[in-house]
């Protein structure tokens, strides 16, 4: 058992390399704008706000079903909005050209086939936005599954799954990273490596964009933060802003929220 | 277009890495020679006993030319097993809903136009192979049986034609139960509605009251395309089958492309 969450080696520490082939401007700003996303009745997403420039962390806080997950699959082109827009560069996700060489995103729930082998898994990925082979080899080796790439993902450990969707969102050496609750399912080592990797990206000048729940975690991480619930913003602004007056970012959370009920440390 | 191309090697690939498509593959093909070993000795037999000026008789008390009913009884052959490539077609889609890798391939290909055409071009691809392989199998074991009286007979150019129209006929079949199992979003969904399709055509209701309607179902069409008019009750000539086909598959392709491009991607 790996101290990073599952069987195999921890990954590795290493940089990332270099910008390759990307559509982006070089400024590649996540904006959302007056973005809302309604199913029937009910608004899962209303008139959300906010933008995550490069060089910079964007934590997107708020308790279970408070719309992080919707307003994300709508940036990423995977829901309709109702309302507003979500730009990436200036651009719709659908519009890229090969979308993984600019934005890397890691989708919670969205998983390989349990049958496929994780190789195989990220050869096709790859091989849809024309990323060389050789890149699948090295994204493994980045996450520590160098060792069980070609193990069936049916045999992963729930650590071992979400190292797998980290390595599909490094696949194209993006610009920019979109991650929906990155840490589910790893262990402290894991989570430790997914924060230095997240700075690491933020300090080579990349945009980062993770949404998730764990206060702690996050506070650790972020330089900017956003907090959303019932649909809304409640604030958004610096990590120092936002926990102003505050004893710590989940004070602040649970102070601006009003809600323990979503929460976790 | 490198763009669909791309997409096209990526799907490809997912078929080949797919168990699921593997299995079925495998199934289809052991079972085409299982069912092939059983009537081969009586084809030799039948064979062995062709009169002087060509004549057959396959099934007793129905001389027939020759050469015509063995390469029908060859392309027959293959429809048969052809009855089953719609699961294989559904296995394929499927992949999609299982552990929702939809939202991954949508992510990789954002635009539903070369998504659906790289879905249907590799599904088109891999499915041709198998069905080449399926009319392979069928001409080997008639090879078996003619070898002594007519060796040439397999490769004629009715012979070529009758595989050709099976490899379009499958490969069709196969494009409108990809499409349906996409629009319907479930491979067990899928193969229930092309088993319904099929079914409609074996009891031959339709055909006895409204064969107009019946020639307009796949199974029918399929029959229309390959078997001969001369020793099968038809409901439509060759052309019209090959179109009946070729509108199911478009017309199922346009659905899948519109709720993948207007449902949302889980």
């Amino acid at each position: 058992m790996s101290p990073f969450g599952g069987r195999g080696p921890a990954p590795r520490r290493r940089r990332l390399g270099t910008f390759v082939q990307s559509e982006g401007s070089g400024c590649a700003v996540i904006e959302i704008n007056g973005l809302s996303k309604h199913y029937r009745n009910r608004k899962a997403v209303d008139d959300v706000t906010f933008t995550a420039r490069p060089g910079r962390v964007t934590a997107f806080l708020g308790p279970n079903g408070a719309g992080k997950s919707s307003t994300l699959r709508v940036l990423l082109g995977l829901d309709a909005a109702t309302g507003g827009r979500a730009l990436i560069g200036g651009r719709r996700y659908r519009d890229l050209r090969y979308p993984l060489r600019t934005v890397g995103a890691l989708l919670d729930g969205a998983g390989p086939v349990p049958e496929r082998r994780a190789i195989d898994h990220l050869s096709w990925i790859a091989r849809s936005n024309r990323i060389p082979r050789e890149r699948v080899r090295e994204v493994l080796d980045l996450v520590g599954l160098a060792d069980a790439a070609r193990h069936r993902v049916k045999n992963y450990s729930l650590g071992m799954r979400q190292r797998l969707g980290i390595a599909g969102a490094l696949l194209g050496e993006p610009e920019v990273l979109v991650l929906d609750e990155p840490v589910n399912g790893l262990d402290p080592d894991g989570i430790r490596w997914v924060r230095d990797l997240l700075r690491e990206h933020a300090a080579l000048g990349r945009t980062v964009l993770l949404s998730s729940h764990l206060m702690k975690e996050t506070a650790d991480t972020a330089d900017d933060v956003v907090i959303i619930n019932r649909g809304r913003i409640v604030v958004r602004g610096t990590l120092a802003e936002v926990t102003a007056g505050h004893a710590s970012l989940e004070a602040a959370f649970f102070a601006l929220t009003g809600d323990r009920s979503g929460a976790h440390r | 277009m490198s763009e669909v191309s791309a997409a096209t090697r990526a799907e490809l690939s997912k078929i080949l890495t797919l168990p699921g498509a593997w299995i079925a593959t495998g199934v289809v093909l052991a079972l085409h020679v299982l069912v092939q070993i059983p009537p081969a000795g009586l084809l030799a037999d039948a064979v062995a006993n062709i009169t002087s000026d060509g004549v057959i008789e396959i099934f007793t008390g129905q001389p027939q030319p020759a050469a015509e009913a063995i390469l029908g009884l060859c392309t027959g052959a293959s429809l048969q097993m052809g009855l089953f490539l719609p699961v294989l077609a559904s296995v394929i889609a499927g992949q999609e809903f299982r552990s929702r890798q939809l939202g991954l391939t949508v992510l990789a290909m954002p635009r539903t136009v070369p998504l659906l055409v790289a879905k249907l071009l590799a599904t088109a691809l891999y499915v041709s192979v198998v069905a080449i392989l399926i009319a392979g199998i069928s001409a080997a074991f008639t090879y078996v049986a003619v070898k002594d009286w007519n060796p040439g007979l397999l490769v004629t150019g009715e012979a070529f034609l009758g595989h050709g129209r099976f490899v379009a006929f499958a490969v069709l079949f196969c494009l409108t139960a990809f499409a349906v199992t996409l629009t319907v979003r479930g491979t067990l969904t899928g193969v229930v509605v092309t088993v319904v399709l099929i079914t409609v055509t074996m009891t031959q209701v339709l055909a006895g009251i409204a064969p107009e309607v019946d020639a307009l179902f796949p199974l029918s069409a399929a029959r229309n395309l390959m078997l001969d008019p001369g020793v099968n009750d038809l409901t439509a000539g060759r052309t019209h089958g090959l179109l009946v086909l070729t509108g199911w598959a478009a017309a199922t392709s346009v659905a899948a492309g519109v709720t993948l491009g207007v449902r949302e991607a889980r």
